[in-house]
């Protein structure tokens, strides 16, 4: 059995009484796509910041590709490659030098930072803009640079945080093509967005949170099965009778739109909001 | 492309070095390209620019004097106590240079981090070993002015003693340069610990508010100035000093005087230098305990807090019953409200705005409390000119918040220029709420002078005051309106400005600056005329006509409003709705 690249066990995170993530039980395997979705408020950012080192879990463990951690988190940090929620981009240097200094920090040497900087910036089609302020990047050319620093050191393990919310079709396309071919080089990218059609597309595994729980994890084809739900105890459904192929959404919103004793959580705001009509 | 994963082989460590100088080439580079030129060169970039220079060139001088005086003062003050024996006032020098220090480096704090853009604790998410960061984050402020001016004092006040008895020159070198870790040290400790504290957004306001009255507390501390009559008791300040002589022996400051002076004997000199390295190493586990608490993944925001368990669903559900169809007939009217709905509701947004922010709440009676100050100060002997100057003085404030008055909305600008209202029916709303603070300001600041005059307040003065006041506050709103228009700035309330105007801000500051303090100042010399010509009255009778036109052109900018909003939209919605 080979190593997990992530693998939380009962990972929970309080805020004063407030409990964000509770008991979560992830499992992600080497070079896996993997989606992680949920509601809005759901948890999925306060996990990836636990995942990449960034918040302590209140209780429970974190290992990436079979380490602890707390205990490894500088080792670890080297092999992941992270674009967080807020992109966390230096607003006052150019594009190739946030790439310089952040392949400086991973500890690339210099000739070889400089090459992959001037690769990624002519990949990530930023190469024109070498003389401008990140701070005058519009919003997508800024996501674009936020991957390439994600990926200038090669990391084994790629944490997205909504990576293609206000890129173009184009650089969407051409960030999709990458991340295919960091799969198939053996690299593992877990990955949230609310976009169920790209993680439809992109996706072979996914697990849904809701109101801080995993509620759902498993293979795509699992999920569409009616099997990967995850019950009150932590048990996981098997699949059910083959049926009619369901989308993404229908099954996310069968999900999300229950509790975990099957009741109705979620009220269709049409049937409510009469002037509407 | 770049192999983008890496082989399964085991890393080899990251030298400490290249970490380290990448960081301050990453500073480096941060503070030079804060001279680049962000856009393409205009005219008004090169009149901005040009500008920039020479305020620059005005400034500097005055920084230099800044960091000069502590330098030299520092070591005048050495040379004079160890040369003529008063050398057991040597602690009272060093806690100077340490107070001015701590002092200026945390006023510094939010101004070093909103110029900079650069949050040291952002470099948590790179590979760093806790050792690194440590290192990281103690030399992360080396160049800021506080810890320049304290090297350099300190520096000076070696080079002092060594100059006075040049046998202690090598140990008040070796001694100063531990104190001045101590310093550094401390300077991070309440760095750090500050910045954990003022995560919170209540602390932040009562911070605020303390440095506000402990800088008004100074002031009155300051009025109690020694009498030169003959045996008069000395200042609260000496006797202040003579008290804590004894404690400073206790303290980093008497442990490095001790150190130094009693280095001729180096037996006796050791338990002070221990103690004074004991202090160091007790700021830096102190300071290295937050940072190891922040490296782990601690949470300073509270962004996230108590949440109701109530679904968003059952929220909808309890409202909807309520609600009224779209296509239904609106309902009949009862009465015309007496203001009309987009300004009221501009209004009451307004006051929650204000009304969240405690600090500017209290803010109000600052100024207020500055006035007892001035009375017994410059006042005392011109109190004629008690009830302008005061008003002046309390309002400089709040007109100046009317040049930017869409600056707090940030992204919520954007609902204004989407909803189907007038815009000029949003300006009037927060001018209101301005016009409505200034009005209370004013007439609390005219209560007070009132109380404190010693004779009352001429009829002649009270009028063209007031007349004057009308032209101030039409004259603001009008230039302040039309240029947060022009020329709108986005910020938080309670922070530094993150970033620049547009183009061209620093050229209009300019005017903005004469118009604001020359309407504020005219009264001195429309006073100086009333004076000349013997007539109490003439004040007014200038007042009068400047004001009447002052409100008009606020008129005219009203009828206008939409119109100029409309046209520059465009940059409305850029500048403020930058995330």
């Amino acid at each position: 059995m080979t190593t997990p690249a992530i693998d939380t066990t009962a990972l929970t995170r309080r805020f004063g009484d407030f409990t964000a993530v509770q008991d979560v039980n992830l499992r992600v395997d080497t070079g896996q796509f993997f989606g992680f979705l949920g509601p809005n408020g759901a948890g999925k950012s306060t996990t990836i910041k636990m995942l990449t080192g960034l918040l302590a879990p209140t209780s429970g463990s974190i290992r990436i590709l079979g380490r602890d951690l707390e205990s490894n988190s500088a080792e670890i940090k080297r092999q992941i490659g992270v674009v967080p929620e807020g992109m966390a981009l230096f607003g006052r240097l150019t594009a190739s030098e946030y790439l310089r200094f952040v392949g400086r920090m991973y500890g690339l040497d210099r000739a070889t930072t400089l090459q992959r900087t001037q690769e990624l910036l002519e990949f990530m089609q930023l190469a024109d803009e070498q003389k401008k302020l990140i701070t005058d990047f519009s919003h997508g050319m800024q996501k674009k640079l936020a991957m390439a620093a994600a990926v200038i050191h090669g990391p084994r393990v790629l944490f997205l945080d909504e990576p293609f919310e206000g890129v173009d079709a184009v650089a969407a396309g051409t960030l999709k093509a990458m991340l295919q071919r960091m799969i198939v080089r053996g690299a593992t990218v877990f990955l949230t967005s609310h976009v169920l059609e790209i993680v439809e597309r992109l996706c072979t595994h996914i697990a849904i949170i809701h109101r801080g729980q995993l509620v759902a994890q498993g293979s795509l084809e699992d999920l569409r099965a009616g099997a990967g739900r995850v019950g009150a105890a932590g048990s996981v459904q098997e699949a059910a009778p083959a049926g009619r192929p369901r989308s993404l959404e229908e099954i996310f919103l069968e999900i999300v739109g229950t509790d975990r004793d099957g009741n109705p959580a979620v009220t269709a705001p049409e049937q409510e909001l009469s002037w509407l009509s | 492309m770049a192999e983008l994963t890496a082989s399964q082989a085991p890393l080899a460590p990251i030298p400490a070095r290249t970490q380290l100088l990448a960081v301050a080439w990453l500073r480096w580079r941060i503070f030079a390209n804060g001279f680049s030129r962000r856009r393409p060169a205009t005219t008004r970039q090169v009149v901005s620019l040009a500008f920039l220079i020479l305020l620059r060139i005005i400034v500097w001088p005055f920084l230099a004097f800044a960091v000069i005086g502590p330098v030299f003062g520092s070591g005048f003050f050495a040379w004079e106590l160890v040369a003529h024996h008063h050398a057991q006032n040597l602690p009272e020098l060093l806690a100077g240079i340490a107070l001015l220090w701590q002092f200026v480096a945390v006023n510094g704090l939010s101004i070093a981090a909103s110029l900079s853009g650069f949050d040291p604790a952002s470099l948590l998410r790179f590979p760093l070993r806790f050792g690194r960061y440590f290192v990281l984050r103690t030399m992360i402020g080396f160049l800021t002015p506080s810890t320049i001016v304290g090297c350099l004092a300190l520096l000076a006040a070696a080079v002092g003693i060594g100059i006075a008895r040049p046998a202690l020159a090598l140990p008040a070198l070796l001694v100063l340069t531990v104190y001045a870790w101590t310093n550094i040290f401390l300077t991070r400790m309440i760095g750090a610990w500050m910045e954990r504290w003022l995560a919170n957004r209540r602390f932040r306001e009562i911070f605020g508010m303390l440095m506000a009255f402990l800088v008004v507390g100074f002031q009155f501390l300051n009025l109690q100035r020694p009498s030169r009559a003959p045996g008069a008791s000395s200042s609260w300040l000496l006797r202040f000093l003579r008290v804590s002589h004894g404690y400073l022996h206790w303290l980093p400051p008497g442990f490095a005087s001790d150190a130094i002076l009693k280095s001729v004997h180096p037996f006796a000199a050791v338990a002070p230098f221990l103690g004074l390295l004991v202090s160091t190493v007790l700021f830096a586990a102190v300071f290295g305990i937050r940072l190891h608490k922040q490296f782990l993944g601690e949470y300073l925001s509270e962004s996230v807090g108590r949440r109701g368990t109530a679904s968003a669903a059952s929220r909808v559900k309890t409202a909807a019953p309520q609600a009224v169809a779209v296509s239904a007939p609106a309902p009949p009217q009862a009465a015309r409200p007496a203001i009309p709905p987009v300004i009221a509701a501009c209004l009451r947004k307004e006051w929650f705005t204000l009304r969240s922010n405690s600090a500017q709440l209290l803010a109000l009676l600052y100024p207020l409390a500055i006035l007892v100050i001035l009375n017994r100060g410059v006042f005392s002997q011109h109190p004629s000119y008690l009830l302008p100057g005061a008003l002046a003085y309390v309002l400089a404030g709040l007109l100046a918040s009317l040049y930017n008055i869409f600056g707090a909305d940030g992204l919520g600008v954007q609902v204004y220029l989407l909803a189907p209202v007038r815009l000029r029916d949003v300006i009037v709303a927060k001018n209101l709420l301005s016009l409505a603070l200034i009005l209370v300001e004013a007439g609390l600041a005219w209560i007070v002078v009132s109380m404190l005059a010693h004779a009352p307040i001429s009829q002649a003065m009270q009028v063209s005051t007031l007349l004057w006041i009308v032209f101030v506050i039409a004259a603001n709103l009008s230039l302040g309106t039309f240029r947060s228009i022009q020329s709108p700035r986005k910020f938080v309330p309670g922070k530094m400005p993150q970033r620049r105007g547009v183009p061209g801000n620093r050229t209009s500051s300019l005017l903005v600056l004469l118009v604001l303090f020359g309407s504020l100042l005219l009264q001195v010399p429309v006073a100086l005329l009333s004076r000349h010509f013997g007539n109490p009255w003439l004040a007014a009778w200038i007042f009068a006509p400047i004001a009447a036109v002052a409100v008009l052109a606020y008129a005219l900018l009203l009828r206008n409003a939409d119109r100029l909003i409309l046209a520059r939209r465009d940059l409305l919605a850029e500048e403020l709705c930058k995330v």
